[in-house]
């Protein structure tokens, strides 16, 4: 298994890594609604500041952060575009046709760029500094108020640990069979679209197969270790909800509140 | 004894199985690039959907799948929350609406339709966010969720003459 590690993860023992999941996803939460509530420049200044202190208490190269607006860019630049020659203000300073540069177009490409950026570094950041498992954690104790509406908590909680675990082990068996497939001629990169979706037959049914056993399996050993339902299971990985945690969301909420006033 | 062991058996399945294809889903869309054609993306992982049509025990698979593989999208938490009630509402709706369906089409097609409403919520996650115009969004995500969920349609069909979908288990 070599894509032991998939996801974004950047292994690492910052202040923003050892914080708690359901605290990052918290802020997480909190900072998207903020970015829909501010409207002055100064707001997306202190945001920004936020995320920045992020980034530098992380210790993640900036790198590994522009990598993460690669397939975002040309939404983006789609996006700033549109609004850039398509607002109609009135100081305009280029016109051709249908097309005008006004201050309004360039205030308003400006603040959906910064909008996209900051929402973006915010993720990366999450993403980067926590691990998959850890975050399936904090979602699951995030959940847990639907247990009122009986949604299975618990059951769904072990799914996505299941989940988890099996990702890079069913992307080697995916390789894996693709690999064998291109061995016999298979071709799954080139040819029309009628070719390509006939080539992944070959992959899928194996593939399904495999998945299929797993999970049999899977069931032998979960029944023979005696599982009987989610309910009452003891955890393994225990979340722990530090000082450090409290403080960093007292200071993040006070931040939030002056941004919005 | 033996009656409280099968019980046991169906009810774990119905953890190990969906978990399993959940983990497929992501595995797929992480290995498999989406085919391109200029604004609209055929996904291959997309076809999955179609197998809420038949089991309920899919929609969990469904569900977790979409919502691992947002979790790793630029946007995050919103992709997360919009993209995984979308599936769920598809999902869900696929499974109630081709309870009743006995020919496989039949199943493809509702499935193909119930993804409309997931599509729609994306399209509006993306005109808030951006200010595209709405309809212009709505076009682009529709036309390659169709594509994607017909193409998926036949190469699900093609693993039916191999794999039980019903029972989750291979045809011998």
């Amino acid at each position: 298994m070599d894509k032991m590690i998939f996801g974004r993860y950047y292994p690492g023992g910052s202040f923003i890594h050892r914080l708690d999941p359901r605290l990052k996803l918290i802020i997480n939460i909190i900072f998207i609604v903020l970015i829909f509530l501010i409207k002055h420049w100064y707001d997306y200044l202190i945001l920004g500041g936020v995320v920045l202190a992020g980034v530098l208490l992380s210790g993640v190269s900036l790198r590994f952060f522009l990598r993460g607006l690669r397939p975002m860019l040309w939404l983006i630049l789609f996006t700033v575009g549109l609004q850039l020659f398509f607002t109609s203000g009135q100081h305009v300073y280029w016109q051709w046709g249908v097309l005008s540069i006004s201050q309004e177009g360039l205030i308003n490409a400006t603040y959906i760029a910064l909008r996209f950026l900051l929402i973006i570094f915010m993720s990366t950041l999450l993403t980067l500094t926590t691990q998959p498992l850890a975050i399936a954690d904090g979602m699951e104790y995030l959940m847990r108020p639907l247990k009122v509406v009986h949604f299975p908590v618990n059951d769904v909680a072990l799914m996505l640990s299941i989940a988890l675990r099996f990702v890079p082990k069913l992307m080697d068996e995916t390789t894996k069979i693709m690999n064998a497939q291109r061995a016999r001629g298979v071709d799954f990169n080139n040819g029309s679209l009628i070719k390509r979706v006939k080539a992944l037959i070959p992959l899928l049914i194996p593939l399904m197969m495999s998945s299929l056993d797993i999970a049999t399996d899977l069931t032998t050993a979960m029944i023979s270790r005696g599982y009987r339902d989610g309910e009452g299971r003891t955890r393994y990985r225990i979340l722990k909800w530090r000082r450090q945690d409290t403080w960093t969301l007292v200071t993040f909420v006070i931040i939030a509140i002056v941004a919005v006033l | 004894m033996k009656a409280i062991n099968s019980h046991s058996k169906s009810n774990t399945n119905n953890i190990a199985l969906p978990a399993i294809i959940a983990g497929l889903y992501v595995a797929i869309s992480l290995v498999l690039a989406p085919l391109s054609f200029g604004a609209v993306q055929l996904r291959f992982a997309e076809m999955f959907n179609h197998l809420a049509a038949f089991n309920k025990r899919y929609i969990y698979a469904l569900i977790l799948g979409c919502l691992i593989v947002n979790m790793f999208s630029p946007l995050g938490i919103i992709d997360v929350v919009v993209g995984t009630l979308g599936t769920a509402i598809g999902t869900t709706l696929t499974y109630l609406l081709t309870r009743k369906a006995t020919k496989n089409l039949t199943r493809y097609i509702i499935a193909t339709l119930c993804q409309i409403p997931g599509v729609f919520l994306v399209a509006l996650e993306l005109t808030i966010i951006n200010k595209i115009p709405f309809l212009l969004t709505f076009g682009s995500v529709l036309v390659g969720e169709l594509l994607s969920m017909a193409v998926g349609a036949v190469i699900i069909q093609l693993l039916t003459t191999r794999i039980d979908f019903v029972n989750g288990r291979r045809k011998s």
